[in-house]
């Protein structure tokens, strides 16, 4: 948590000097909108309610229909997961945004870098939002990790990765424990750089983060790739893709742009960030949303085209559950809504310069990344019902507040620009050429 | 852009203005004339700089260009076009069963579909970049200009073409020169005739005539016929001291290259030509010429192997394998085929012409050199039922799932698989079954590659066992479990 800022150790005017420009800012543009300021609470208690509405009805929808509570338990514990996933990844794409801000020597993302330093700051309170997963393997269940009960398992496969210690409580749990404090120091260490900057304004700890950089991706590449297989792919432990880690950072990835379109634009309309974020940088963002919209497929297809080339039983199985039990609909689905549709929906500059234009495709992104998480997640569950999805439904909103209602608890009290980061100058007067 | 053109003007006349170029040391200095020259409407200007100024394209006033939907427009053909492509290939045209995957479009499909739009779409990019841009072109008049060089350089340029709609040569060069350039100066076109120099053309007319030599000693080679021998670029090579198979040599009295085996010695990997075990039946009962011709003979000539279907009254109804006459029972095979079977010669037609039957007359071994126990019994009926029983059904009938599918279908190029109880196969000695299984029979493959020759033994002593069980009588069931069978009925 951050404690208050004292009002007189700031610098709230930024004045920029480039030949001919002079810009001089308050401190009212660059804070929390006071609409915003303490909604965090409501927010929580609105996404614990939405969560917990959710999943009740899930389970007792579910429930009914087959008279079956294990199924149904079943059901949530998957709903739970999808929806953790759906917020875990924006946050695993904010963290990789600012890593690579300082692998590239970026400039132009100066501006609005500090709302991706505020989702990332965003990790710890994430990692007690993934205690229930946990939790539910200390009580012996194998709802949601068929591995969790040996007795249970029939595959030779996952009894042999039970056997050599790998799909064990307790080592998973020591692994998903490892994966949350490398995040979270690489986040407050890189974001407390940026806090100090703001009052002294010294390069070194620009050079400082850029020397670390480097190695903090290589960290993160391997550690959001193991986190993956963990915690999504061994719900169907007999299944293995090497890509899956990439195909959920780019899904994350794409999913952090249009938050951070989402954000920007509110903040914006809200009156805030005037002059700092300008069409420029929603276009660049725009840009980024656009291209990994791209590299999903790439990643999506080229996972599937191996499979299918392949052919072998013990691999197209999972996509086997995909195409049967009404989720075929959604499968194929994904194809035009998480594709070819937001594709050639941003495909050209005008919208990616507009600002209602992007914002709708920022949101079309953030509700087919949900689709997406429930592609990966829930037909290990069973068969589609469209009923105990509204329940599922419910908990990504749930799980969306609560995101939201953590962001706003890191943004206040928070200058909401890098003041005075050397190249903050470099990022007001980025403009896009014209094509 | 620019829009000047050259014109061709075979007498000198007195050169042309076609603008006006200003130069300044540097790019804010640029940047602020070009705004200026906009503001002021033109539109036929140009800027030269030596490396890319941000904010050029704005200050110029230059618009966006269509490049882009052009692009997209070539990117969508090269996807239709490969989408097309291989839907006509791979689902009408021809055909053709790769690992069972299905015809037309498939996410195999995806791949060169992508390929080929990134393709179309970037050759369209450059080849349309430089049509839109005029490009490419020999000369400018503006390289007319000495202190144009320093363009590449250190010194930015505005040029401000005479083809522009309000151009004023007097009004630009006061708008120019009030943006303070180190220089202002007229372009004037280039004086220079514009008519190749004659060195050129002569140089370039022999040049494409040495380029036509090649192909007329090819022509010539191809149309004409030359007395004088081979010409070879590397003799060692074509000729090189060694000898390949089948050739003669003056080393050896026999006049061979390849020589014969050791006499009592076994090469490597030839030991299953040897035994009974490896063939069914013993080689050294008969001599090896009365043995290898009738197998050649079987396997080589497609009359042995395909017996005339169209004498054949009911060619699909009836096993092909009616023709395979063992030469000890002759008179059996022919009257089991009701039907006149045109292949079921006499005996010693058969004996004297194997070529006529497809399998030759061997002489079989008739005692398993296998044990027949249980375990063997096992491993016959595991494989039998993984490999045999598809087609020759569990219990030997013929009636396999791939047979039933097949009839089903009516194809007229199937040949049903024989019932292992017909007479003839029951009365086929232990080594016959064994030598179909190894090299096959009519339509059914070899299994050598798929089974070991214990396996195929096995299956032998499998087979035998189920011609048996239909030929039991009370005597074959031990005294002890009669009662079970009585019980049961």
């Amino acid at each position: 948590m951050t404690s208050p800022i004292k009002q007189s150790h700031i610098h709230f005017a930024i004045t920029v000097s480039n030949n001919s420009m002079s810009l001089q800012y308050d401190k009212e543009t660059i804070v929390l909108p006071s609409q915003w300021k303490n909604k965090s609470p409501i927010l929580f208690a609105a996404g614990l309610a939405l969560l917990v509405t959710g999943a009740v009805f899930a389970l007792f929808t579910q429930g009914a229909d087959k008279s079956d509570g294990v199924a149904a338990f079943k059901f949530v514990t998957h709903s739970y997961l999808a929806n953790f996933m759906y917020v875990m990844t924006i946050a695993l794409g904010a963290l990789f945004f600012i890593l690579v801000q300082f692998v590239a020597r970026a400039g132009w993302s100066t501006s609005i870098r500090r709302i991706a330093e505020l989702i990332m700051s965003t990790i710890p309170f994430l990692a007690v939002l993934f205690l229930p997963i946990i939790v539910l393997l200390y009580a012996n269940s194998d709802a949601l990790y068929e591995w969790n009960v040996r007795e249970n398992v029939h595959s030779s496969v996952i009894k042999a990765k039970i056997d050599v210690g790998y799909l064990t409580k307790n080592y998973f749990t020591l692994r998903a424990a490892l994966y949350f404090g490398l995040w979270a120091l690489m986040g407050a260490w890189f974001y407390s750089q940026s806090r100090k900057q703001d009052e002294s304004g010294d390069i070194e700890h620009s050079l400082l983060r850029q020397k670390w950089s480097g190695p903090c991706i290589m960290i993160f590449a391997l550690s959001a790739s193991f986190a993956a297989f963990d915690w999504v792919m061994s719900i169907d432990a007999d299944w293995f893709s090497t890509i899956f880690g990439v195909y959920l950072f780019a899904a994350g990835m794409m999913a952090f742009f249009a938050t951070m379109i989402l954000i920007n634009a509110g903040l914006q309309k809200a009156g805030k960030l005037q002059n700092l974020v300008s069409v420029e940088h929603f276009h660049d963002m725009g840009k980024f949303m656009f291209g990994f919209i791209m590299f999903w497929s790439y990643i999506a297809f080229s996972q599937l085209l191996l499979y299918w080339y392949g052919n072998i039983p013990e691999e197209t199985y999972w996509f086997a559950v995909r195409l049967k039990d009404g989720w075929q609909y959604l499968s194929y689905g994904l194809i035009p809504l998480h594709f070819a549709i937001p594709f050639l929906g941003t495909m050209s500059r005008h919208v990616r310069r507009n600002r209602p234009g992007l914002v709708f495709w920022a949101i079309w992104v953030l509700v087919v990344h949900w689709l997406d998480m429930t592609f990966l997640i829930m037909p290990n569950a069973g068969p589609l019902s469209l009923i105990p999805l509204a329940g599922h439904l419910l908990g990504g909103l749930g799980m969306l507040f609560i995101f939201f209602a953590f962001f706003l608890v890191r943004a206040t009290n928070v200058p909401l620009v890098p003041m005075r980061d050397p190249r903050l100058p470099e990022s007001l007067t980025y403009a896009n050429p014209i094509l | 852009m620019s829009e000047h053109k050259p014109r061709k003007t075979s007498e000198p006349k007195p050169p042309r203005s076609t603008g006006w170029v200003a130069e300044f040391s540097n790019e804010h200095a640029l940047l602020e004339a070009a705004r200026k020259v906009r503001d002021s409407g033109y539109t036929k200007t140009d800027a030269f700089t030596p490396f890319p100024v941000h904010g050029i394209d704005e200050a110029l006033g230059i618009k966006p260009t269509i490049l882009p939907f052009i692009v997209l427009c070539a990117g969508t053909t090269g996807l239709l076009t490969a989408l097309l492509m291989q839907w006509w290939m791979n689902g009408v045209d021809y055909k053709y069963i790769i690992s069972g995957k299905p015809f037309g479009i498939t996410p195999a499909s995806i791949p060169v579909s992508f390929e080929l739009t990134i393709l179309f779409s970037a050759f369209t990019s450059v080849l349309g970049m430089l049509a839109l841009n005029g490009l490419p072109r020999l000369s400018n008049p503006i390289f007319t200009n000495p202190r144009f060089d320093r363009a590449t350089d250190d010194r930015f340029f505005l040029y401000v073409d005479a083809g522009d709609r309000y151009y004023n040569r007097e009004s630009v060069k006061e708008l120019l020169s009030s943006a303070h350039p180190e220089s202002l100066d007229e372009v004037m076109e280039d004086p220079s005739p514009t008519t190749l120099p004659r060195p050129i053309w002569l140089g370039s007319l022999l040049l494409v005539l040495a380029g036509l030599i090649p192909a007329m000693i090819v022509l010539n080679m191809r149309a004409g016929f030359s007395d004088l021998p081979r010409w070879h670029v590397f003799f060692d090579m074509d000729f090189q001291p060694k000898k390949k198979p089948q050739q003669t040599t003056t080393i050896f009295a026999d006049g061979r290259t390849m020589r014969p085996q050791v006499e009592g010695t076994i090469a490597r990997g030839q030991l299953t030509e040897q035994d009974p075990f490896y063939l069914g039946w013993d080689p050294s009962k008969v001599t090896l010429a009365e043995v290898r011709n009738p197998i050649l003979v079987s396997t080589q000539d497609p009359a042995a192997q395909d017996p005339a279907p169209a004498q054949d009254p009911a060619p699909a109804a009836d096993s092909p394998k009616s023709e395979v006459v063992v030469e000890t029972k002759p008179a059996d095979a022919a009257t089991e085929q009701k039907p006149a079977d045109p292949v079921a010669v006499p005996p010693a037609q058969t004996a004297a012409a194997p070529a006529a039957g497809a399998v030759p007359n061997l002489p079989w071994i008739d005692r398993l050199p296998i044990a027949a126990d249980e375990e063997h019994m096992k491993l016959g009926r595991t494989k039998y039922e993984i490999y045999c029983s598809t087609c020759h059904g569990y219990s030997g009938f013929g009636d396999g799932l791939v047979a039933q599918r097949a009839a089903s279908l009516l194809q007229d190029t199937w040949t049903p698989p024989s019932s292992l109880h017909l007479d003839r196969v029951q009365k086929q000695p232990v080594g016959q079954i064994f030598h179909t299984i190894s090299k096959g029979q009519g339509k059914m493959a070899s299994y050598a590659s798929s089974l070991t020759p214990k396996e195929r033994w096995a299956i032998v002593l499998y087979v035998k066992a189920l011609q048996r069980s239909r030929n039991a009588t009370i005597e074959d069931v031990p005294v002890e479990d009669r009662s079970k069978l009585s019980e049961a009925k």
